[in-house]
């Protein structure tokens, strides 16, 4: 009875399926259609490589795949299609194998094997990326990856890069099976960089930063992911380079130039967030005092704790020094003086 | 992934199919199956409103155009359409964000997959400076604003500063062959508004400068830099890759033109020193501290640069690559003195004339020589010269060159043993080559320069050992150690070598040492932790004991995620870190700055029913900056040190989608934001800080704002 009943469910399915086919490959695309491969035995549908030129799409191709991983997947699969990688007017674009491996082994069994055997390759960055099985080593992922996209010059410099160099995968950052990859995203691209860089996590939630936790700005304006020639995978070629491209009129160069300035922004800003204000890494004078040690000899203090004479030797009170733009009260062009002017306040001491 | 149970039972869909075909049409997979595989587009209408005043946003509101009095209610519309005409292979997006605020994004973009891009961009983004000035400056927001006194602190009317930036720029790409590709991009921003800035000045000693301490000891003004400025960028490349090799060789130029060359305040009354003081009572137009405080100061000069640069790799082997890069670089800045109403200049002198050639060279090999074995090599080398003309800027002394040198090198090999231990052992080198002052400068000819101490060169060696190892299939742990030590040639003492002399703390030897140690751990299928504990120290040796002594840092954390079932996942961390400052001033002062950064949150994610989604996050961050002063001498220090600065702020955002329709959502945001910024930045223990007219500026310390939105989101393909 219930050999009976189940070949009536199954034939009951395949007639159904057959019914379907014609109905559904009027308008699903063509990558997806299951009946092309639900139909048919098993063996004939083997993960047979396609050859390079024949007419076949990639698409097509899937078939072999789609028909088990379908649209119940917990992880919507075949939200790859609402992608670039699923255009396919663009013979380019890969098929599931392209980018798995041919998969034998998880196509047609291991007999060495208890249980369904992993694919070639899998992404991800750990256990759980690619449901049960582990994702396989970040080299052999990336691997596929750049075998289509080593041809972008934006990511010319991946090689040697310290995102390669420490084994980090496409995939762990980069959701394929997604129309919506969060790290392409400006808005939620810090929530994945912020997976492994924890500090800079904390450092834009303080009181002066870049517009990131709004939404208006994101690690990639600053940082090339991919690999570059500056240090800190800047996109530009040096720290003050990637700054100049926003912040321009800090470059010069000036009649009086700041040497710290010009040499690196980083010494005394730190871009990701301070309490400071101006995204200074410490505030003035204790900034300043990191090398000018031998000015403002007076202890920093503010206006309510002691009132100095107004007559005193001194050139400054401690609050002057302190409060308000400290050291920047006077030296207001502390990126750099283009005034020609020899009169006093003097231009020389970055005054006006 | 449900493959294992594939093998041996009949296929979900099967069934689902079957019982489709036998009781109705396959429409409703048909629909899912497109959902999933078609481009979605949205749009997005929202309405929302945020309690408090300006005040009470003044953090939150710095960005998101929630900040002004007019904003408690905001409509807000987001546009997200793509197109894809699957024949073609074309694809058609147009993105606005926060159409119709001040804060609103704009992309519209065409794209033949393989073949050619072209997009375009336009983007405003106001960022309102977060501090309230009061004042009864006149024209505060011109080149040629007025001074004018307050009697009182804090009793004129409140000025907010702001910077508007709109932003258009177009970019295309096109492959010419299958192996050549052109890019070419245009970026404009103007910018308008004001940021804080201001000037002052202070009588000198004998010796010093010509202004008398009889006559002042100090004035300041806060007077609003007026912005009005356009930054322009162009790049166009062309990329050759070929079986081994990328090539790129391309051009960028940016350019800077400010419409503002200086700020000229005038003023039209008295002035009080920065303590309060009346500073001089018969001070009037023209007076000597007036001439001194209306002297012009010079806005950012009009700057240019051009590039030419060619990039890429190169891959000797499958195994063995390259990547290489050059670049030239042709800076330079000739604003003409008179045109931006800045007088002084040395006769004959209209402009600068600055020019700045650098040129930067990288080339970096990787490779694996053995299965198990990676090494790779990094140089890099930058030479900046300065080849502006010397003039007497100053008098007696000229302006002063900026050249450098700067080399990089890098040398590391990772090797993976049994056991699943990879090893890498690293080293890197710096070498910064200085131009030395001109004999004519300034630097060099005054004992009373700022600077005391220069050096041409500088060098730093640094070593590094990493082991990370698998402990199961479930934990990662690392380990890294590093090291480095920054020497350099001998001083060039300009000014007297004493204790008074100050020595650049990015010339100073300094020892760094470095160890970081964290693991993934995913503890359960549903269950991830990730551990990271981070320890450093710099320590700063100069010819004297004073300026930069030492630094540290620690920080030390923990993620958690857990999947608690298919519909709901909560995230959560705890971190914090701890920096460490210890500088030293010459007058006897040491303060030991400690910075001690806590942040904890907790996230979920779910689906309470098949139509709602539901997200939160509360987060909790307090920055501690501490100051403690002291005396070498052991005196007591004004007014018992500065107290702690601390900023505290807890958000709570939430948000639930609910679908209406099957192409139609509604979603509900609430943002909760506290701020508590206890700070003396601007005043300490209800005595304003004022500047020598009155202006005081202020924060509200304590913040607190609510917003709540809804925006409906209709769905199409």
């Amino acid at each position: 009875m219930k050999f009976t009943a189940k070949s009536f469910v199954l034939c009951v399915c395949i007639s159904c399926l057959a019914w379907m086919s014609y109905v559904r490959a009027q308008d699903l695309p063509e990558q997806v259609n299951p009946a092309a491969s639900a139909v048919a035995p098993a063996s004939s549908q083997s993960a047979a490589p396609v050859p390079s030129g024949q007419a076949v799409s990639a698409s097509n191709r899937d078939a072999v795949c789609t028909r088990c991983h379908d649209e119940n997947e917990p992880k919507p699969i075949l939200s790859i299609y609402q992608t670039k990688h699923g255009a396919k007017a663009d013979s380019r674009t890969p098929s599931c194998q392209s980018c798995h491996g041919e998969s034998e082994k998880h196509l047609h069994g291991d007999a060495a094997q208890k249980g369904r055997a992993a694919p070639d390759v899998l992404f991800g960055n750990k256990k759980g990326s690619s449901g049960s099985f582990l994702p396989s080593a970040a080299t052999a992922q990336n691997e596929v990856c750049l075998s289509c996209h080593r041809k972008d010059a934006s990511r010319s410099h991946w090689e040697g890069s310290t995102h390669q160099s420490r084994d980090v995968a496409c995939a762990s950052c980069h959701e394929v099976h997604t129309a919506h990859d969060k790290v392409r995203d400006k808005r939620a691209q810090p929530e994945v960089c912020f997976t492994c860089h924890k500090e800079q996590r904390a450092q834009i939630n303080r009181a002066s930063h870049h517009p990131i936790p709004e939404g208006k700005m994101s690690c990639s304006d600053c940082h090339n992911s991919h690999g570059s020639t500056g240090p800190k995978l800047m996109k530009r070629d040096s720290v003050n380079d990637t700054c100049y491209s926003c912040h321009m009129e800090k470059r010069g160069p000036f009649v009086h130039n700041h040497e710290p300035v010009s040499d690196d922004c980083s010494n005394c800003h730190n871009p990701h967030g301070t309490t400071a204000e101006s995204m200074l890494k410490m505030r003035p004078p204790f900034l300043c005092n990191s090398c000018h040690t031998p000015h403002a000899p007076v202890q920093p203090s503010l206006t309510g704790q002691t009132t100095p004479s107004p007559n005193s030797p001194g050139w400054w009170n401690g609050a002057a020094i302190t409060q308000g733009r400290a050291c920047l009260n006077c030296h207001s062009q502390v990126h750099g003086s283009n005034n020609p002017s020899s009169a006093n306040p003097a231009p020389l001491n970055l005054f006006r | 992934m449900k493959t294992l149970k594939r093998q041996f039972g009949i296929s979900r869909k099967l069934l689902a199919l079957s019982v489709l075909a036998a009781f109705g049409s396959a429409h409703a997979e048909d629909e899912e199956i497109e959902q999933l595989t078609r481009p979605e587009s949205s749009v997005s209408v929202g309405v929302g409103a945020a309690s408090g005043d300006s005040r009470d946003r003044a953090i939150y509101g710095q960005y998101n155009g929630r900040r002004l009095e007019g904003s408690n209610l905001l409509l807000d519309i987001d546009v997200d359409v793509v197109k894809r005409d699957d024949t073609m292979g074309l694809w058609t997006n147009f993105k606005g964000s926060n159409l119709g605020l001040d804060n609103q994004e704009l992309n519209f973009s065409q794209n033949k997959q393989g073949d050619w891009k072209y997009s375009v961009d336009y983007s405003e983004l106001v960022r309102r400076d977060p501090r309230t000035i009061n004042s009864v400056l006149v024209n505060a927001l011109s080149t040629a604003s007025t001074v004018a006194s307050l009697a009182t602190p804090g009793t004129g009317p409140n000025l907010n500063l702001d910077i508007r930036r709109k932003a258009t720029s177009l970019s295309a790409e096109k492959w010419l062959t299958s192996n050549l590709m052109f890019e070419a991009s245009v970026k404009n921003e103007d910018r308008k508004g004001a940021r804080l800035s201001g000037t002052g000045v202070a009588c000198m000693p004998p010796g010093f400068s010509s202004i008398p301490c009889s006559t002042i000891t100090a004035a300041m003004l806060m007077l609003p830099e007026p912005i009005n400025s356009t930054t322009q960028q162009f790049e166009a490349k062309l990329n050759y890759s070929g079986e081994k090799y990328l090539v790129s060789g391309g051009y960028y130029g940016s350019f800077f033109s400010n419409a503002n060359g200086s700020l000229s305040p005038l003023l039209s009354g008295n002035l009080v020193n920065p303590d309060g003081t009346p500073l001089d009572t018969t001070v009037a137009p023209g007076s000597t501290v007036a001439a001194y405080l209306q002297q012009p100061v010079a806005l950012p000069p009009d700057n240019q640069a051009h590039q030419l640069y060619v990039s890429g790799n190169y891959a000797f082997t499958p195994t063995t690559q390259a990547t290489f890069k050059y670049a030239y670089t042709h800076a330079t800045q000739n604003e003409d003195f008179g045109g931006a109403g800045l007088t002084g200049a040395p006769a004959g002198v209209s402009n600068l004339g600055g020019v700045l050639d650098s040129n930067l060279a990288q080339f970096g090999v990787t490779a694996r020589p053995m299965a198990k074995l990676s090494m790779l090599a990094n140089l890099r080398y930058e030479e900046k010269a300065d080849k502006t003309p010397l003039a007497l800027y100053d008098g007696a002394y000229t302006n002063n060159l900026n050249s450098s040198r700067k080399l990089n090198g890098k040398l590391e090999g990772s090797y993976q043993f049994p056991e699943n231990v990879r090893a890498t052992l690293g080293v890197d080198y710096a070498r910064v080559n200085r131009e030395l002052p001109v004999s004519t400068s300034s630097i060099m000819n005054t004992t009373l320069s700022p600077l005391a101490g220069l050096r041409e060169e500088t060098r730093e060696l640094g070593y590094r050992a990493e082991l990370r190892r698998s402990l199961s299939e479930t934990i990662n742990a690392a380990i890294s150690y590093g090291q480095s030590a920054r020497e350099g040639g001998g001083w060039l003492s300009i000014g007297t070598y004493n204790a008074a002399g100050a020595y650049p703390v990015t010339m100073v030897d300094r020892k760094r040492d470095k160890v970081r140690v964290s693991a993934d751990w995913t503890a359960t299928d549903n269950l991830s932790l990730q551990f990271m504990l981070e320890d450093g120290k710099d320590t700063y040796t100069a010819p004297i004991d004073k300026g930069l002594r030492d630094t540290g840092m620690k920080s030390y954390g923990i993620d958690a995620a857990w999947t608690l079932s298919e519909n709901w996942k909560l995230t959560g961390y705890v971190n914090q870190g701890v920096q460490t400052l210890h500088v030293d001033h010459n007058v006897g002062y040491l303060a030991e700055l400690e910075n001690i950064n806590t942040s904890v949150g907790v996230g979920v994610a779910g689906r309470p029913a098949s139509r709602l989604e539901f997200g939160g996050d509360l987060s909790f961050m307090e920055d501690s900056n501490r100051y403690k002063q002291s005396m070498a001498t052991g005196a007591a220090i004004v007014g018992g040190g500065l107290p702690d600065v601390t900023y505290r702020v807890t958000s709570l955002k939430l948000f639930g989608k609910y679908a209406l329709l099957k192409n139609a959502d509604l979603r509900v945001d609430l943002v909760r934001q506290v701020v508590q910024f206890d700070e003396w930045t601007w005043g300490y223990n209800g005595t304003p800080f004022a500047y020598s007219d009155n202006t005081t500026v202020s924060m509200q310390q304590n913040q607190n704002v609510t917003f709540l939105g809804a925006s409906y989101i209709y769905k199409f393909r």
